[in-house]
């Protein structure tokens, strides 16, 4: 399969007055199109940051991220979306609107961006609620509205910092499972950072692990569980190996905590 | 309460009022009766209605000097962290000072024309204006900007379409506030040294005794404030709605 991201030697560092900071260090993995790739970690292991310098957002110091061969060092909104932790809806507009919003900003018309956030709206299950405002929606509904509008001009890739952190547990697993059925139909390579082991391996292809101090690497595990995946897979014992062993990569580092 | 029923209510408070002055109860010179004012207003309208367009003048050149100044400093100062620190505390000093006790200087610098009702209502406004225009800019959410440079918004579109729209509740809220100082500042200063306006009428007709026509004045100015603020309630329901009903949300939830 054709490889759509590249991370080359990638290392943030941070100037400071007592010598500078490694919030990342030599950071290489690349991502085939259509993969689900998750990143997991201990807190405070720059996982964000590698999203923001993955996504355009933030340039890496050492290293580059190339995706379909072409260098990123600005946003790629055609090719890249990116979904927050909140879902960061503009509060006076609906559904609809905000989903509408990227394919606004580009200058798609109005008909056909019209129909095109219908047709996200309606993938995310939340037709009924196009006219809503988002305070009149619940959280799990925000982030879905979120991923919609994220998906609304067809990105390549959808890259998600921790989208399900700010939701309860119940909320979160059914969140899973959209976005498996989501990634399912649309094919999108996606990459997810979060901080459950359990969510990156029912979800993932590929998981790679972070250790912190500096940020980087440690492993990069495959995951060979069979698709489509069910959530009485969680019990297998395939599963508690894989967790185990991820488990044992982040705890092998002293002195870190796995949230 | 139906509307008939409120129409009734002030007819039957005029009545008591009329009557009250007619006995004799009350001195004329304290309290003017309705047809007192009435009568003011039929023999003196001319009079009254010029100064009734002259003040409107004022205030609305008060208003937009207010408004323009106090949205682009405010701004301005917001824009910059350094700023911001040092001189909102400056801005929010000078607004618990009554700005009144300048209005001399003013005089002596500009005269008791037009120039200085203008320049002392606009500096009325202009402190609670920029104040939350200031407050604004510093404080909206800066992870839109973020969302903003990720969905490839350009210059233009962040600020028309993110943050425009989010400091604007703020905003009108200052503009509220600071259109109400203006139009007090205007007729304040009208009052205290002028040759025309309404202010003028009211503390003339004051010092010859005559309370109708005194009254007559108030009437007018408690017209102009209740279309400027029918005007500002209209503005704050559109610009600032999404706010308010977010708030709301927020809390019942």
């Amino acid at each position: 399969m054709a490889r759509v991201i590249e991370v080359i030697k990638v290392g943030k560092t941070y100037p400071h007055p007592s010598g500078p900071v490694y919030a990342l260090d030599n950071i290489s993995f690349s991502v085939e199109d259509g993969q689900f790739v998750s990143i997991v970690g201990p807190s405070g292991c720059g996982k964000s940051t590698l999203l923001q310098i993955l996504s355009g957002l933030l340039n890496a110091t050492d290293g580059e991220v190339k995706v379909d061969g072409r260098l990123v060092t600005s946003p790629v909104p055609g090719t890249i979306a990116v979904v927050f932790q909140e879902a960061l809806l503009l509060p006076w507009k609906t559904a609809l609107a905000n989903v509408e919003l990227p394919l606004e900003l580009r200058g798609v018309a109005t008909e056909q961006r019209r129909r095109r956030s219908l047709e996200m709206l309606d993938l995310v299950g939340l037709t009924h609620a196009v006219g809503r405002y988002p305070h009149e929606l619940s959280g799990g509904m925000r982030q879905r509205v979120s991923i919609a509008r994220g998906l609304a001009p067809d990105p390549r890739i959808v890259m998600m910092d921790e989208p399900f952190g700010s939701l309860d547990e119940q909320t979160r697993t059914r969140m899973g499972d959209e976005l498996l059925r989501i990634w399912e139909t649309t094919r999108k390579t996606i990459i997810l950072i979060t901080h459950s082991l359990s969510e990156a391996i029912y979800l993932s292809d590929v998981v790679e692990v972070m250790g912190r101090d500096p940020g980087r690497i440690l492993e990069e595990v495959r995951i060979d569980l069979p698709r489509p995946r069910r959530l009485d897979m969680m019990g297998s014992e395939v599963f508690g190996q894989l967790r185990n062993r991820i488990w044992h990569l982040i705890g092998d580092q002293a002195g870190t905590t796995v949230d | 309460m139906s509307r008939y029923a409120k129409i009734l209510l002030a007819l039957a408070l005029l009545a008591i009022w009329q009557a009250v002055c007619s006995l004799g109860l009350i001195s004329p010179v304290i309290v003017a009766s309705p047809i007192n004012i009435v009568r003011a207003a039929t023999s003196e309208w001319p009079e009254f209605l010029g100064a009734l367009g002259y003040t409107s003048l004022l205030i609305l050149a008060g208003i937009v000097g207010a408004w323009g100044l106090g949205i682009v400093v405010g701004a301005a100062l917001g824009s910059s962290e350094l700023l911001a620190r040092a001189t909102a505390p400056i801005l929010s000093s000078i607004l618990a000072v009554p700005l009144v006790v300048w209005y001399p200087i003013l005089m002596v610098w500009v005269g008791i024309g037009a120039e200085s009702k203008i320049i002392y209502g606009m500096l009325s406004g202009f402190f609670p204006i920029a104040l939350a225009t200031l407050n604004a800019v510093q404080h909206y959410d800066r992870r839109y900007v973020t969302l903003a440079r990720a969905m490839g918004a350009n210059t233009v579109q962040l600020f028309v379409r993110f943050i425009i729209p989010m400091t604007l509740p703020t905003i009108v809220a200052g503009l509220r506030v600071g259109t109400a100082f203006t139009v007090i500042g205007i007729i304040v200063a009208e009052m205290l040294a002028s040759t025309a306006g309404l202010g003028f009428l009211i503390s003339y007709y004051r010092t010859m005794f005559d309370t109708g026509h005194v009254y007559l004045g108030i009437s007018l100015a408690l017209a102009i404030t209740f279309v400027i603020n029918l005007g500002l309630t209209s503005l704050e329901k559109h610009m600032g709605r999404w706010r308010s009903l977010e708030l709301s949300a927020r809390t019942s939830r």
